[in-house]
């Protein structure tokens, strides 16, 4: 095994590098970065360029939308620039992944919020050091008048603090705050469900039409 | 003499991380075995009957498989997700306050029935006074006096000589209550009132946080005894108390 940084027996010194730097990737362990590594030592020089160039490219062009936060390469983003959507609906997400996740169900059609983290006490993370400030700046400073914020935060403990802390700051200014249902997994069955998911299945309840 | 494969507890999750592609580790209080990082396969998938039962401050009965790295989850069962805690996200923060400190000051391993009574015993007083600091001072103190780091409080930690009204300071990184002759060195030593040195002591005699009678503190004092009381746990932790930032941080909000 390369250890990260040091050259081993049988190993170089480049090599241990982009074993370290590989290893600090999120979901990659010591192991997988060795694995990467060595594949990337024997693909052709070009492939390897191509992935290097990726990863500076990312870093160059790569920016927030200045409207929702979104990770774009121009700003604002292709979907705040877009007339077809409905500009009196913000949607908050946690990560830009959500937003991708909601966009592929092509049942929603407003805006969005990407607030890149939630907060979380246990990390000190408050309301300052995620894109918190931003959204209630733009929410004050609307020029057209928003209808509804769909909180759309995880629920997790922290997704969960996060949306009463914006719920708390948005009440009283007349829009409406809904937050995504949340209840019971397709597939799931009422037995195995635990007592937290039940209660909000309940409270979450919905007419039928 | 071997250790049996399997074992059974009763645990309060502190706190989670994600592991693998749909893992959790989840850093447990137990009320039998102390803090234990245990491994639940597949908690983060929806079809999971594990899903969600490892968010932090739920209180579980499970069993648990011994394994080579990490102990692993083989059945969970919720006995309180502590609802009425997680509210709001500032009592959802002051519970998380008192997880952090637990984790924090347990031990791996290290069984301490009486801590783990407290920090439930807490949980339950966040929920009845939500918005009350007594409970979580409370906490404090018992804290550092379960874990073996109680603060003199009746005596000059340096001298020896029994306080006087008065005439009593407070030093954290001396270990408690000093007279105005003694001033050990390298210590930041605090001017300590009369009325916060009773309410320390106040609530070190107080077992329970049920126990505590309902006091009308002037916030001056407030402010004095959870300085002291931070003070104290800082530094024994030897790190800042990130909750406590994120407390302080949105308070104004
Ligand atoms: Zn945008
Ligand atoms: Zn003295």
């Amino acid at each position: 095994m390369i250890t990260p940084g040091q050259p081993t027996p049988g190993s170089t010194r480049s090599l241990g590098q982009l074993v370290a730097e590989l290893n600090r990737l999120p979901g990659v362990g010591p192991k997988s970065a060795q694995r990467i590594a060595y594949h990337i030592a024997q693909i052709p020089a070009e492939e390897a360029r191509g992935l290097a160039e990726a990863i500076i490219a990312v870093k160059d062009v790569l920016l927030f939308c200045a409207e929702c936060r979104n990770l774009t390469d121009a700003s604002p983003c292709d979907i705040c620039a877009n007339p077809q959507r409905n500009r009196d609906q913000i949607c908050v997400v946690e990560d830009p992944r959500d937003l991708v996740a909601l966009e592929r169900t092509r049942a929603y059609r407003g805006l969005y919020h990407v607030l890149h983290g939630v907060l979380s006490p246990l990390n000190g993370v408050g309301p300052e050091d995620i894109h918190l400030p931003q959204l209630f700046a733009r929410l004050d400073g609307a020029s057209d008048p928003l209808q509804e914020v769909i909180i759309a935060t995880n629920p997790t403990l922290e997704g969960d603090a996060t949306a009463d802390f914006i719920q708390r700051r948005l009440s009283g200014s007349g829009v409406t705050i809904t937050h995504l249902a949340r209840g019971l997994p397709v597939g799931g069955t009422l037995e195995f469900a635990d007592d937290t998911t039940l209660t909000r299945a309940l409270s979450g309840r919905s007419p039928l039409e | 003499m071997t250790q049996p494969r399997t074992y059974r507890a009763v645990g309060l999750t502190l706190r989670k991380r994600l592991a693998g592609e749909a893992d959790v580790i989840a850093t447990m209080l137990t009320r039998e075995h102390g803090k234990l990082d245990v491994l639940a396969r597949g908690a983060r998938r929806l079809t999971s009957k594990l899903m969600g039962h490892f968010e932090p401050l739920t209180l579980l009965r499970v069993a648990v498989a011994r394994g080579r790295a990490l102990d692993v989850i083989s059945e969970a069962e919720v006995i309180t997700a502590f609802q009425s805690v997680k509210t709001g996200y500032q009592t959802t923060a002051r519970a998380l306050y008192v997880a952090e400190l637990v984790d924090g000051f347990s031990a791996e391993s290290n069984a301490n029935p009486a801590l783990f009574d407290l920090t439930l015993q807490t949980l339950n007083a966040i929920a009845e006074q939500p918005m009350s600091d007594l409970p979580l001072r409370h906490f404090d103190l018992r804290l550092l006096d379960l874990s073996g780091f109680l603060p003199e409080l009746y005596c000059c930690i340096d001298c020896g000589a029994e306080l006087e009204p008065e005439r009593h300071r407070y030093a954290a990184g001396a270990g408690g209550t000093l007279c105005p002759d003694c001033a050990p060195p390298d210590t930041l030593i605090r001017p300590l009132s009369l009325p916060a040195l009773k309410v320390l002591r106040l609530l070190h005699r107080t077992a329970q946080p049920a126990g505590l009678p309902s006091l009308n503190i002037p916030a001056a004092v407030q402010n004095e005894v959870h300085s002291a009381l931070s003070a104290t746990l800082q530094y024994w932790l030897d790190r800042p108390v990130q909750s406590q930032r994120f407390l302080d941080a949105t308070k104004s909000a």
